[in-house]
């Protein structure tokens, strides 16, 4: 066993799983207070990576200008999908209000193959290009700078989720909606707020994971594949998209290592199999009593 | 940007205006004479649009340019054509549509998938050629693809003249090693065995093969693989852009001096565009001259000639654009031929004219004549990126494999 080499490749799956949190943290903050199951996750951080694009590529901004401006520009997204297109569906079917956020990822797909094309993209550089060594551990740069400012808003949101009244807001109307509104909170507001907080999130995976792996309209499939975070971590634990974030990176890393490319997908969905078997509602979600 | 909407506006709507006088206006030559329609499932939207809007300007000016020249023996040729998608349902509606109301005599498939999907309608209709944006292997099985063909070499074939560079650049007894990088995909896995069987062939060692999915994100644990085996060499297949650049990248990084290749669709000019500097030294096997080379030719410049006057804005035209209009134009030989032997048009005598071509000169778009070995044309060159000219320049003799 080569332990230098396997710390390498745990190294960078550990770190990619990093940016899966982040996803994942996007995916449950909304469904956590809304229980909307955002299809659109990937197309918002696909629409935040192009704004970047244009804001660093097209404008020829400062990629730390275009950064924020991009990020804030797909929680603005959010926010305006929550508000246009699902407060009108509250009180609809489940099913329904997913098959509009599916809408919503086609109508993002078209958007940008009409502005930018369906041209294959790179992102300017804008992360330092020397290669990162913890110890004698080699580290890809973009895959070392993208987990560290992704953790850097991690800890923000969990402060602010924590000690904030926005966040206790949040966590209260998660909790139970009607007592949220009974205690004077605007739950409506609230709804809106963890849009726009999810799909801050979301936004800057977006701009970190393309730094990365490149953009193209096809791009929002990761949110996708994201999904089995989710569902391993649990729909509505922010603890659980985070720790199964990392561990899917780090597994899919080192399946693909060890076993080759075309078993990193086999082996998240087994792990997916498992815990369904076992939680259905994940490591670290919510087991619902139903009474009947 | 508000402006680049217009201009996107304005393309469209003169695409659309293009494809309407295509598809509805005859054009106003050799009006005596039956009509030969080119069909096409043409993907104008979704995944594989990059290519699609270009495939879809070189059959376009091609068709223009022979209707110009008096079109085929006489004959004036329509360009009929439907939007897929990139999706095989859609092209397979696509396909059954035009060949049902116009009987194409050729027709362009926009995926490996649909052209496996359409064969045995294709072989029981035995009216249609078909040649399009594959270059899959597969498909120049003759027994089960009688009347489908390759517009170049296919990816076996463009496997096997990279690796004769490859030999070209050794010495017996040292030989460089090779790593293949492909996407876990039918698309990326098409050329690997024979590609491995042929590097045996040449005393080339395969020293680690790499799969990565679709849409991969991060391919750093792969980076890593390959720094343990120092590759002289590593071959990219099933790829546009994305992880080429990464792994170019990183392994520069890391103070590899490994040489990079790749086939047909990450051998164009988006590469350089997008990576610029960091693509310097990317090679590609290519079966065409590229727009821009300093190669030239009767019908290449006829085709610089027609790209500029339908679209003089255009500037640089891509491989697909290149390939597009290739496809026509093996339809349109393909077709004389038929009919200077006084044969009926069907798939049978088209698919034998086809197989009839010997050291055929294509007026430069090949920079050598060619000929049809199963179905494709297995013939391509080395070209090399050099980044400060933006361009790709040839880096060996034209390769025709036997």
């Amino acid at each position: 066993m080569d332990w230098l080499f396997f710390g390498e490749i745990s190294l960078a799956g550990l770190a990619m799983g990093g940016l899966y949190a982040l996803i994942a943290l996007g995916f449950v903050i909304i469904y956590k207070a809304t229980k909307v199951i955002n299809f659109a996750i990937g197309e918002i951080m696909m629409f935040a990576a192009y704004l970047f694009l244009a804001f660093a590529g097209g404008m020829e901004l400062s990629p730390w200008i275009a950064l924020p401006m991009a990020v804030i520009g797909g929680s603005i997204l959010g926010g305006v999908i929550e508000k246009t297109m699902i407060r009108p569906m509250l009180g609809e079917s489940p099913i329904s209000v997913v098959m509009v956020t599916i809408g919503i990822a086609n109508i993002l797909v078209g958007l940008v193959e009409f502005i930018w094309t369906a041209d294959p993209q790179l992102l300017p550089n804008f992360l330092p290009r020397e290669p990162v060594f913890i110890g004698e551990l080699y580290l890809a740069p973009k895959i070392a700078y993208g987990f560290l400012i992704g953790s850097a808003l991690l800890i923000i949101y969990l402060l602010y989720f924590r000690f904030s009244r926005g966040g206790v807001a949040l966590r209260a109307t998660a909790s139970d909606q009607a007592a949220a509104y009974s205690m004077g909170i605007n739950v409506r507001r609230v709804f809106n707020m963890a849009w726009v907080f999810g799909s801050l999130a979301a936004s800057l995976a977006g701009v970190l994971v393309a730094a990365t792996g490149g953009l193209s309209p096809q791009f929002g499939i990761i949110g996708l594949s994201v999904l089995v975070v989710v569902i391993v971590g649990g729909l509505d634990s922010i603890l659980g998209a985070l720790v199964a974030g990392v561990f899917i990176g780090w597994l899919e890393t080192v399946a693909g290592a060890y076993l080759g490319g075309e078993y990193r997908m086999p082996a998240t969905f087994l792990v997916l199999a498992i815990i369904l078997v076992i939680r259905p509602y994940g490591l670290f979600g919510t087991h619902e009593i139903e009474r009947v | 940007m508000f402006r680049n909407i217009l201009e996107k506006g304005r393309r469209l709507a003169g695409l659309g205006s293009l494809v309407a006088a295509l598809t509805v206006a005859t054009p106003a030559m050799a009006q005596d004479k039956e009509p030969i329609v080119f069909g096409g499932s043409i993907p104008l939207s979704g995944v594989f649009a990059f290519a699609g809007i270009h495939l879809h300007a070189g059959l376009t000016d091609y068709t223009n340019w022979i209707n110009s020249q008096g079109g085929i023996n006489g004959h004036p040729v329509e360009y009929v054509m439907e939007d897929t998608a990139y999706e095989v349902d859609r092209s397979v509606a696509a396909f059954k549509k035009i060949s049902g109301s116009s009987s194409p005599a050729t027709y362009y498939g926009d995926s490996t998938g649909f052209m496996k999907a359409i064969a045995s309608e294709l072989n029981s209709q035995g009216n249609t050629l078909m040649s399009g944006a594959s270059f899959a292997t597969v498909l120049t099985d003759n027994e089960t693809y009688p009347y489908q063909f390759i517009p170049g070499p296919n990816y076996s074939q463009m496997f096997g003249i990279i690796l004769e560079y490859i030999a070209s650049q050794g010495e017996d007894g040292d030989m460089p090693n090779v790593a293949f990088v492909y996407s876990d995909t039918e698309f990326g896995k098409d050329p690997i065995e024979n590609g491995k069987a042929r590097a045996a062939e040449l005393g080339i060692e395969v020293v680690e093969e790499i799969v990565t999915k679709p849409g991969s994100v991060d391919v750093s644990a792969e980076v890593l693989k390959l720094r343990r085996v120092r590759p002289d060499y590593v071959v990219f297949h099933g790829y546009v852009l994305s992880p080429i650049n990464e792994f170019m990248v990183q392994m520069r990084q890391m103070g590899l001096d490994t040489q990079f290749m790749g086939t047909f669709w990450s051998s164009d000019k988006l590469i350089i565009d997008k990576m610029g500097a960091d693509a310097d030294g990317y090679m590609g096997v290519m079966p065409y001259n590229y727009y821009d080379s300093e190669e030239s030719g009767p019908m290449l410049d006829a085709l610089r000639a027609q790209a500029e006057k339908s679209d003089p804005e255009a500037g640089y035209r891509p491989t697909g654009y290149i390939q597009g209009w290739f496809n026509a134009m093996v339809w349109t030989e393909v077709i004389k031929r038929t009919l200077d032997a006084g044969k009926e048009l069907n798939a049978d005598n088209m698919a034998e004219a086809l197989a009839s071509i010997e050291d055929w000169d294509t007026g430069g778009i090949i920079g050598i004549p060619v000929t049809v070995r199963d179905m494709s044309f297995p013939v391509g060159r080395i070209w090399r990126v050099n980044a400060d000219e933006g361009r790709y320049e040839p880096v060996s003799d034209w390769i025709h494999l036997d």
